[in-house]
């Protein structure tokens, strides 16, 4: 390439730079701008100068960690139970015929079901306690990886079976080192997956019933008004979850390093 | 094994194997009894390997050749216990190739390696497994690696590996557990020409250190030639073993002797063989091929 087609290049990538720079501020003014220019009802669609108030006010009245906490909690439990019965059942469904036989027909009944099509159930079953709460989540989250295990352990190359056969390898560790991490790549697609519906789960989880948490205080707000607090909700909750999927996302580079 | 001298005088040829010499000689370590082994297919059942015999002697190098589909590999996979009988048995060092048998080795076409593990970790696999302590297996990893000159990527991971190091790891590993017995399923077959040649130098080289009898698939009769004392030609379509044949080429060989007349005519004596004797394998070798 020429020197000037290289500045120009260059250039070129610099201006996209500045603009992805941009994009997130532009919109903010430019939704503040509409907001406070009264052409749209500023109760409903409040500036987001009045948002970051209420998310203020939210952290300062002590109820924005409860919040926080709770909703955590509610996802890493619910998916770190979720999940290892998940790898754990698909492990077991995918090495062994006979398991494959009496519970796959039934896990590919129930897991079509949308989980929040759960939810008056749940309610009769555990009423409002957190039990409940947990058991969508655990719901959402375990039949995606154990499907995303099953798959993964039907493809693990058979050749590194035959080749840890040939070197003596015990039948434990065959499960545990060369199905399991044979296994991996697949294993962390389904527990990426399961991120985002850990966090779909938890919003009907909350929606039906809560004490606490980010979307049970979305719900309050909506009572009252308070479209800022409404706002600055959702605005916590996409923060959350997508920190949650971009932290998942890190974790998963380094533990399927020899992609 | 013999070792006759190369004499000008009386050209060597291709020559029978001498029937297995009776009760003062040692007994084979390798004994295939009238093996068969039948494959479900679409269209009824396929015989891959149709009643066949044969006895490996202690610390000899066999090499099994035939066209593609012959059942070479399938009777390398009975003997390593990966296929089972349909008819017959194999006994491998008196017993039977069932359950775990960490005295036989083997050596895939491809690497298999462990892609989550270094080099070292791969070539201590075996030991490991065999519940030998992590020194020691560590300990045996590194004499090994020294061996086949790797020592400079003994903490590489097998991805960053070229082919042929791979393949190399894989020997390496598969002697860890210092196997009386190395089965090598077409191991070079997927490099290049060049690293073919020195490999099959490496593989002469590393013979001579360890105490292993080798049985060796291969389509290229070259390669059997070289390496082998006895070369087993095999027909497709039933996998029958057509000829059972002494190679006395003398030792230490190397890739040199490729274009020693000597050994042309060794050759050209095995592409007749197979020629007369074998024309159905013959014709789907030349399409295989």
């Amino acid at each position: 390439m020429s020197a000037g087609g290289r500045a120009r290049a260059n250039a070129a990538r610099r201006l996209s730079v500045l603009v992805g720079a941009l994009s997130v501020p532009a919109f903010v003014g430019l939704w503040e701008l509409v907001a406070r220019s009264r052409i749209v009802n500023a109760v409903l669609f409040p500036p987001p100068s009045t948002v970051a108030v209420a998310v203020l006010d939210w952290i300062h009245s002590g109820q924005f960690f409860g919040d926080l906490s709770a909703s955590l909690f509610r996802v890493t439990a619910g998916f770190a139970i979720g999940a290892t019965a998940g790898i754990v059942l698909g492990v077991l469904t995918g090495e062994f015929r006979l398991v494959s036989s009496l519970l796959s027909p039934l896990f590919h009944i129930l897991r079509p079901i949308p989980p929040i099509a759960f939810v008056p159930i749940v309610i009769l079953w555990f009423g409002l306690s957190e039990t409940g709460k947990l058991f969508l989540v655990v719901w959402g989250v375990f039949f995606t990886v154990w499907l995303a295990t099953h798959i993964g352990v039907h493809k693990v190359d058979r050749g590194l079976i035959r080749a840890a056969l040939m070197l003596g390898t015990p039948r434990r560790q065959m499960l545990s080192e060369i199905v399991l991490l044979g296994a991996l790549p697949y294993i962390v697609v389904g527990l990426r997956t399961a991120v985002s519906i850990s966090f779909y789960t938890l919003v009907a989880a909350e929606l039906a019933g809560a004490f606490a948490g980010i979307v049970y205080r979305i719900e309050i707000a909506q009572q009252n008004m308070q479209t800022g607090q409404v706002m600055g909700g959702l605005a916590a909750l996409g923060l959350l979850s997508f920190v949650a999927d971009r932290s998942f996302a890190a974790i998963a580079e380094r533990a399927v390093w020899w992609r | 094994m013999m070792h006759n001298p190369l004499r000008p005088t009386s050209p060597l040829r291709l020559v029978d194997a001498p029937p297995a010499p009776s009760s003062a000689t040692p007994q084979p370590i390798i004994r295939v009894e009238d093996l068969s082994i039948v494959f479900d297919a679409q269209r009824g059942q396929i015989i891959a390997v149709d009643r066949v015999s044969l006895d490996v002697m202690s610390g000899e190098f066999v090499s099994l050749v035939g066209p593609s589909g012959c059942g070479k590999s399938t009777l390398l996979n009975a003997m390593a216990g990966l296929e089972r009988p349909f008819e017959g048995q194999v006994m491998v060092a008196g017993g039977p190739m069932l359950g775990r048998r960490p005295d036989v080795g083997m050596v895939f076409q491809q690497p298999h390696l462990f892609p989550w593990k270094s080099v070292r970790r791969n070539v201590a696999h075996g030991p490991r497994a065999l519940g030998k302590s992590k020194t020691e297996a560590l300990r045996i990893a590194d004499d090994l690696i020294e061996m086949i000159g790797l020592t400079r990527f003994a903490s590489a991971y097998p991805h960053t590996l070229s082919g042929g190091m791979q393949q190399r790891v894989a020997i390496a590993r598969a002697l860890a557990n210092q196997p009386r017995v190395l089965l090598m399923d077409e191991p070079f077959g997927a490099l290049d020409a060049q690293t073919r040649a020195v490999m099959q130098d490496n593989l002469l080289e590393l013979r001579d250190r360890i105490n292993a009898t080798i049985v060796f698939v291969t389509h290229d009769i070259d390669e059997a030639i070289l390496l082998s004392d006895r070369v087993l030609i095999m027909s497709a379509g039933p996998g029958r073993i057509l000829r059972d044949l002494c190679v006395n080429l003398p030792r230490p060989r190397s890739s040199a002797i490729l274009t020693d007349p000597a050994y042309l005519a060794l050759k050209r004596d095995c592409l007749d063989l197979i020629r007369t004797e074998g024309r159905k394998a013959f014709e789907q070798m030349e399409t295989a091929t």
